[in-house]
């Protein structure tokens, strides 16, 4: 499937062309998005240690899980939302870059074991809903949830190092950081 | 301070950081993971406080459970912020982001150690599960208000110049 059309409309559109003019409009949305990313990831975090058997296991996970992940979904349209805008302002480059298929792949795996948990795995909680260590699927998905967002957030920051010039550097290339005059 | 930040900037040090390529990203992105910590453990401590997270647990007993998280991710965002801002001093000193996320942050250390104090004294006299005041509410939205402006300004140094136009410091 070609999306080249697409990404090219997206690019051309109105509202991405008022974004690459407008002075502060970028930095608005990233800092949005950067801020509901950090969000996702650190409520999420704690519902991970929760399920590898750290905190305080004599309360209820349900309620951990359920007090928490209200902020993850509200965090996460948000970062989903900016990050379309944050790729529509450069939508040509985004869609060439690498790291940005990773992260984008990424985000599927952690949805996916997001998925797994919560039409599986979470079926038994009300088994070792306090008192004992979760299951082993549960402490798996957990690591896994852990690992998976954390690559989000490097391929994420790898994007801003690569997008552009998303190209080896030849060896004879030297060059010049020291400081301006 | 653009002296010392062009010195900086030239120091071998510096220098080895500017030109290994791996090492911006992979700083960058261990700052930003520990943000969601600090940033995180903060919001379950002060939506404690206005009764709208961990309800069923002693306010004291939260703390408890957060502040060892928001410490010790404060400390590695401190190492690694000094690595960043040793890599790229002059960019620092000229961005206004930069001194205002300076001066907020120090306000959101002391209010946290002030927090932690005031948790200790209510704990001491005897008070397991202490009532946070009206005046404690109103801080805690200030807190997260703070730890917000924190994250923003810290994106923010990347673009001073669009954000704060003539007020950008070069």
């Amino acid at each position: 499937m070609d999306l080249t059309p697409l990404v090219e409309a997206a690019q051309n559109s109105a509202l991405s062309e008022w974004m690459r003019t407008s002075l502060k409009a970028v930095a608005i949305i990233n800092a949005l998005h950067v801020l509901s990313i950090v969000t996702v990831f650190g409520t999420i975090f704690v519902v991970d240690l929760r399920l590898l058997g750290f905190g305080n296991l004599q309360r209820s996970f349900i309620r951990t899980h359920d007090e928490l992940l209200r902020w993850t979904w509200g965090a996460f349209g948000i970062a989903a939302v900016t990050g379309v805008l944050l790729f529509m302002v450069n939508a040509v480059t985004y869609h060439r870059n690498t790291a940005f298929w990773l992260k984008m792949a990424t985000i599927v795996l952690a949805g996916i074991n997001m998925l797994v948990f919560e039409l599986r795995t979470v079926k038994s909680a009300p088994s070792w809903d306090r008192g004992v260590k979760p299951p082993s699927a549960a402490r798996l998905a957990a690591a896994l949830s852990i690992v998976l967002w954390i690559a989000v957030i490097v391929f994420g920051r790898w994007i801003g190092f690569t997008k552009g010039y998303d190209f080896t550097i030849p060896d004879d290339v030297q060059f010049d950081f020291s400081a301006p005059e | 301070m653009h002296a010392f930040a062009e010195w900086l900037q030239a120091t071998p040090l510096s220098v080895a950081i500017q030109s290994t390529l791996w090492v911006t990203p992979v700083v960058q992105t261990i700052h930003i993971v520990m943000i969601g910590i600090v940033f995180v453990s903060m919001l379950n401590v002060t939506l404690r406080v206005l009764g709208r997270m961990r309800a069923d647990e002693p306010l004291p007993d939260v703390w408890r459970r957060f502040a060892p998280w928001f410490w010790s991710a404060l400390g590695v965002m401190a190492a690694t912020g000094l690595v960043l801002a040793i890599s790229e001093p002059i960019r620092q000193v000229s961005a206004l982001s930069f001194w205002l996320k300076m001066s907020l942050l120090a306000i959101g250390i002391v209010s946290a150690l002030s927090f932690g104090r005031a948790i200790a004294g209510a704990v001491a006299a005897g008070a397991a599960n202490p009532t946070p005041s009206g005046r404690a509410r109103v801080l805690a939205v200030a807190t997260i208000l703070l730890w917000i402006a924190i994250m923003v300004l810290g994106r923010w140094i990347a673009y001073d110049v669009e954000i704060w136009e003539s007020w950008h410091l070069a």
